[in-house]
This record gives C-alpha cells, structure tokens and sequence, in this order.
C-alpha cells in the first residue's frame, strides 16, 4: 500500500494547480512546509478563506471610530489588532486611549456587557459559517436576556457565492474542515456535478497530505470529484442547529471582499428584530470605504493568477510588520506565509 | 480561517460544557450540538461546540489511504 | 490586614523607615545588607559580570511565583548565563499607592526565599512610593554582579557550525501562566505553572561537566525562538530546528492550540539554550537531567554553515522551512 506521501511524491501527470481555501490550511501548509515537498506538477494556490484578510479596511475604520468617538469598549479576536484600517490599527486606537478587549468568543464579550451594564460594548464579528454562529448565539442570548449595552459590528460572510467566483481558478479545491462542519457537503456535491473538484479535509499533517493524495488519485479519470476526508468531524448534513440560528438571526447581503470586490449575497446582516444590537444602527455610523493601495496585487493572488512574490509591492512597502494588502495583514493570509515561512530558504 | 481544536467533554450542564484540550480546561456552549455526554470528543471553535468527533484522526486517513490505493488498484485493470 | 501602601511611605520619613525595617530588612536580613548609602564589598580579583533588569508583570502573583521572585530570577539567570557565580543584588521597588501590604510582604518573602535558593545577598535597596494608576501595582528593578567562573567563555557571537543546541527543559510555560491568570480568556490549565527559576544551580553543573560550552543564554520574553534568531544573528550562523523535539507540556500545548499561539515564542523564566559542540551533547543533557526542574532537557537543533542569520525548521514532515521570526505583540489567531 502507498503512503500519502508517495503518491504525492510520485505525481507526474499533467500540472494540477489546487487552490487551499481556508486559510488557517494556508498557515498549516507553510508551518509544515508541505509546499516544499511537493513534485514540479503540484502547485497550491492559497485563496480566500481568511476573514481578517478579505475585511475590507473601512470595517477597521469603523471599528476605530466606535472607540475612540462612542467611547465603546471593542471586544475582538486577537486576529484584527494590528491590521491597518485607512488610518489606524485597533493598536493605535488603544494607545490613543481606547478600550480594546482580545477575546476568545463572542459569548465572552456578552458576558462582559452584563459585567458592566454601564458600559457599551461592542464584539467584532468577522467570519465565516464556522465563526458566525457564536456571534448569533450571543446576539440571541443578548436579546433573550433583555441586554441593551451590548451589540455586534458585523463583517460576516459566506462562501457559496466565493466558490461560483472562484470557479477557474484551480483544478481541485480543498475546501475549509470546519465551514464545511456548519454547512455540510451538498454544496460540494453539486459544484462537483457543474465540474468543479474538490476534497474537505481537517487541518493535521496527516489529513492534509491524505487529501493532497486524493487529489492526485482522483484527478487521474480526468473527471471532477468530491471526497470528504474529514468525516469524523464533517457531516454530509453539516450542523443543521447552526444553520437555523444564523438564518433566525441573520439574513443575506452583497458583501465587498478585500481584493475580490463586491459580491452579491455573499454577506450576512442582521434581520430586523435583532437590529437593535447591530452597532451600525445602534450608533448611527453609515459603512465606511477604506483607501487601498491601488498597486496591490491581492485580488489576482486570491483568485490564482499570481504569487505573492510577483507583486511589486511584496516585501518592499508591504510586510507583515507594514502590510499594504489584504493578504499580507493576516498571519493566515497568503502573501504573510510567503514573506514570514520564506519561500526560498537560501535567498 | 477558523481554529479549532479537539477536546474531550468533561461535564454538561445547561448548555454549557467544560472541555478538556490536553490539560487545557473551557467552558463552551453546548447548544449546537444534541445528545452530548461526558465523554464525547468536539470540535470546538471561538468558545462554541461545533461538531461531536467521531473516531481518531490516524483511523480515518489509514481507512482513506486504504481506499485510495484500492481506487489506484481497480483503476489500472 | 487592610493595610495598604500610601505615598507617606514614599516620602523619606518616619513611615518610609517603618516600610524599610517591616517588609525589606526583615525579609533581606544578611550582614551585607546595609543602613548605609551604599554597601561596601569585597571581592576577589577576578572576571566580573555585571547587569540590571527591570520586571513589570501584570498579574504580580501568578501560579508558581510572583513578580519578587521573578525579579531575582531575571538577574540571577542573565548572570548564570555568562558563567558568573552570582554574589551580590541591589533592588529598587516603584510602589503604587493603595497597594496591599500583605502582597508586598508575600513578594519580599519570595525574593528572600529565591535569593537564598540562588546564594545571592541583597545589600541594598531603594523604595519609591507612585501615586495611583501611575504605575500597576508594583515594578521592581534589580542589579546584580557575580564572579565569572575561571574558564567560562560564553558569548552570543560564539556559536559555531556544528554545535548542537539545547534547551533546559519543556518551553513557554511562564508566558502560558501569565497568560492565564490574566484571566481574559476564560481558559484554565490546572498543571500549568510558571517555570520562574534560579539557574545557577543549573549552569554551574553542566560547566564544571563540560568544558567548552559556546553560549548559554535564558530564554525569556519573546521565548526560545527569540533566543534562536538572537544567536544566529550574534553568530552569524545559521540553525536548523528539530520542531519535533522542542520539549513543550501538554497543557500549554492545549492553550496554545486553543488560541492558535506557538509555544516558541512563549516567555520562560527558568529554561537557558545552550550551544555546544556536538559530542558534548549528551553530557550535558544527562548533567542537565539530574538538575531539578531539568528533566525534560532535550536537544532541539544544531547550528549550521547555511543560512547565516535565519533558523530552519525541520518540520514533523520532515520538510524544511523557515521559523518566522518573531515579532510584536503575542495575539491570539481564532477566526
């Protein structure tokens, strides 16, 4: 019987580009090195499945001015304190004064609200189907608990309309383990039956080069695929509890994906009876456009057509330290991997 | 783009459950998930449950291994 | 025992004296310790080593030490490290008005307890009292000289091709600790407690064992791939990790596997990286074995010609990569 690795090792067939979607895949792939090990024919594409890289730099601004101007307290994941917004990070606003809470879920940010009444408190909420259910449980327990000093700034998205606009760009897709959790595989299914490939898999050494290797095995009938190797954790009907309470709570909208642009249905908002702890209403702020570097190549990287390196701007104005784009703010993003696991050891 | 990490349901009580990740000790919600007990293996994300674990990770990718090497198999004849 | 901290203890007076003879004489007690300006010392002729270091540390208790304790530590280690003996310490405390009493005299037992564990005197010392919210709780400074031992010759520019390196013991538990107690994350780690140390007890075996040991350097904020990346740069050398057999303790792999943190960069406060010629390896790992606090000790790497200034990681693939250098402020990677 061959390792996974074998098979990956010993792939010469035609060149198979495969597009990781998820991006703590992306960060897996480079603290593991697995890119370095593949033969000339396999390439990975990192895409978009990271929510702090594809936020669109208004939402830091927003984030920023509901500090520093409403005197709210922010409560986040430590993933968006240093991404730049047009002006400033979550960590200059703290140094300038503002109240910036690193926390682990949006449940700790409710419980933080009730912990003082007195105080408005707002949860950062980016993320896909994975993320986006523990915000609606603590927008649903807010509501149920008649709290009023506590409310969401939402960047939620989902990924369906992402894949229809990825479509192309790669071969074969591994699609994100724990999306796939909440949302189930009928959609891979039926992306599979329109000709687009794909395999779900968990993040571990091991289930990433399974998947590589399925890959390779599958795309030999040069017919599309769809596997699962992630069953243990991914249900075909996904988390069907997670699923009714983001569509109790919330309902879709066009959604702007830093460096792919708006795309329509592709966003969550609120639904009317649970305005009341959208911040966008509770504070009146209007959604604000951030100012991207028009030089950025993050659009064409995420969708495949290039590499973090053929960017002009990589690793001269944009680092991680100074990150210019979408890809290079997050640890997850793909020109952040390239720049910090160093594609070339030996430069 | 979401982390997560395994861990072992130590005890439940109204949609709370402690978890245990190596040593590492949560209180998460329980509430996306139905028939959970002490016991139970999840995947938990951002303080919230989201799957119950069936099996250890090495089974699974041997068992995948196995059919994809009988796919190769019966693919070349 | 309400008693707490006010800035008339700062002011030089009857009460400052009072604070001095209660919480520091107390505890410090030697016969070098002075009432005077400064303690007058006699020392041997020698190589001497010399160096201060300022702790902040929010919580200032914390399981398995406190910010006292702490505050030896860091001096004593950055002695030990350059293969000095560590004879003599100075302490300078910046006291926040309010603070409890009992809290400052639970810190001067620690310091007193960890100053005799590492068989350094206090001899002086100096007490300033802030007004509230100008300073958390308490930040102490010390200094501390120690005697370079005859034929240590230990420096961060002296790592060569062919070293191996290795690390003390399992990594990034203080950092996980302070972590945790900061209580912002909801997560408990009952096994998890710092590993605040004094080192000499440590170095001292492994120099008498091993002659011609390269560097020691503790790893503290920024943790043991700070240390790395330190090295090879002093060194211009290049180093090549075994990610695999970077000892690191379940619960703080389960922390950081929670909060998407890697335990490399994790601060320790009881853990040195130590580079030395291949064959002496086993050595000093068998030596640092049978220190206290030691038995995880592993060889983690070795320092190659390649790649001055950058660490390689091998990975559990068996792949090669690098370590991101490490860099800023530690944030949790959820979503």
């Amino acid at each position: 019987m061959k390792s996974a690795r074998e098979i990956i090792d010993s792939y010469d067939g035609r060149p198979l580009r495969i597009m990781e979607v998820c991006g703590t895949h992306t960060h897996e792939i480079f603290r593991l090195g697995i890119r370095r090990i593949l033969p000339p024919g396999l390439k990975l594409i990192s895409g978009p499945g990271c929510p702090v890289c594809v936020t669109p730099c208004g939402y830091i601004d927003e984030a920023v001015s509901l500090a520093l101007e409403k005197n709210a307290v922010i409560c986040t994941f430590g993933d968006l304190i240093r991404v730049p917004g047009s002006n400033m990070s979550l960590a200059s606003a703290r140094s300038r004064g503002a109240e910036i809470r690193t926390v682990y879920s949006p449940l700790d940010a409710l419980e933080l609200a009730q912990s003082d009444p007195d105080r408005q408190v707002v949860f950062l909420s980016v993320g896909f189907e994975t993320t986006t259910p523990g915000s609606c449980l603590a927008v649903r327990k807010a509501a149920e608990r008649g709290v009023k000093n506590f409310s969401i700034l939402s960047a939620n998205k989902t990924m369906p309309r992402a894949y229809e606009a990825l479509k192309g760009s790669a071969d074969a897709f591994l699609y994100p383990g724990h999306v796939s959790v909440m949302t189930g595989t009928a959609l891979y299914e039926r992306l599979c039956a329109e000709g687009v490939s794909g395999i779900v898999t968990g993040f571990t050494a091991d289930e990433i080069l399974t998947a590589l290797a399925a890959v390779v095995e599958l795309s030999r009938s040069g017919k599309p695929f769809f596997r699962n190797c992630y069953p243990r954790v991914v249900r075909p009907e996904g988390n069907p509890a997670a699923v009714r309470l983001m569509d109790q709570v919330m309902e879709p909208c066009d959604a702007e994906w830093r460096g792919l642009g708006m795309i329509p249905g592709s966003g969550l908002k609120f639904r009317d009876r649970f305005a009341p702890f959208d911040a966008r209403v509770k504070f009146g702020i209007s959604e604000l456009r951030g100012r991207d570097n028009p030089a950025c190549s993050c659009g064409r990287i995420l969708r495949g057509e290039c590499m973090p390196p053929d960017c002009p701007l990589f690793g001269k104005v944009c680092t991680p330290a100074h990150p210019a784009g979408a890809c290079m703010v997050s640890g997850e993003g793909a020109c952040s991997a390239f720049y910090q696991y160093g594609e070339k050891i030996d430069e | 783009m979401c982390v997560g990490i395994s861990a072992r349901v130590v005890r439940i009580d109204d949609g709370t459950a402690l978890i245990d990740a190596s040593g590492a000790e949560r209180k998460v919600s329980a509430e996306l998930l139905e028939d959970l007990e002490p016991g139970d293996y999840v995947m938990v994300h951002a303080g919230v449950a989201i799957a119950k674990i069936e099996g250890p990770s090495g089974e699974e990718t041997a068992k995948l291994m196995e059919e994809l090497n009988n796919e190769e198999r019966t693919g070349d004849h | 025992m309400n008693e707490r901290v006010t800035l008339a203890h700062g002011a030089g007076g009857q009460q400052t004296t009072e604070l001095i003879d209660r919480v520091f004489k107390a505890h410090f007690s030697n016969p070098d310790f002075t009432a005077d300006d400064a303690a007058v010392l006699t020392l041997d002729a020698g190589r001497l080593a010399f160096t201060t270091d300022g702790f902040i540390v929010s919580p200032c208790e914390f399981p398995g030490g406190n910010i006292g304790k702490l505050s030896i530590c860091g001096t004593v280690n950055d002695l030990s490290c350059m293969g000095a003996k560590p004879l003599y310490m100075t302490c300078a405390f910046v006291i926040e008005e309010g603070f409890p009493m009992e809290t400052l005299e639970r810190i001067a037992a620690a310091m007193a307890a960890t100053a005799k564990e590492a068989g350094v005197r206090i001899v002086a010392g100096d007490t300033k009292v802030a007004g509230r919210g100008q300073v958390d709780g308490v930040f102490i400074t010390t200094t501390g000289i120690g005697r370079v031992m005859e034929k240590a010759n230990l420096s961060g520019s002296r790592a060569k091709a062919g070293d191996a390196v290795i690390v003390s013991g399992d990594i990034g538990r203080h950092g996980c600790t302070i972590l945790l107690a900061r209580n912002e994350f909801g997560i408990e780690a009952p096994d998890v407690k710092s590993d605040c140390a004094p080192l000499w007890s440590t170095v001292e075996p492994i120099l008498r064992a091993v002659p011609g040991i390269h560097v020691i350097r503790d790893a503290t904020r920024g943790g043991v791939g700070t240390v790395l990346y330190e090295i090879a740069g002093q060194s211009r050398v290049g180093i090549c990790l075994d990610a695999a057999s970077v000892p690191v303790a379940p619960g703080v792999r389960g922390v950081c596997g929670m909060l998407g943190l890697e335990p490399l960069y994790l601060a320790c406060e009881g853990r040195i990286v130590i580079f030395a010629p291949k064959e002496s390896a086993p050595e000093i790992v068998k030596t640092l074995r049978s220190c206290p606090g030691s038995e995880d000790a592993a060889v983690i790497g070795e320092v190659t010609e390649e790649d001055p200034g950058k660490v390689v990681m091998l990975t559990e693939i068996g792949a090669k990569t690098l370590l991101p250098r490490p860099g800023g402020e530690l944030l949790p990677r959820i979503c």
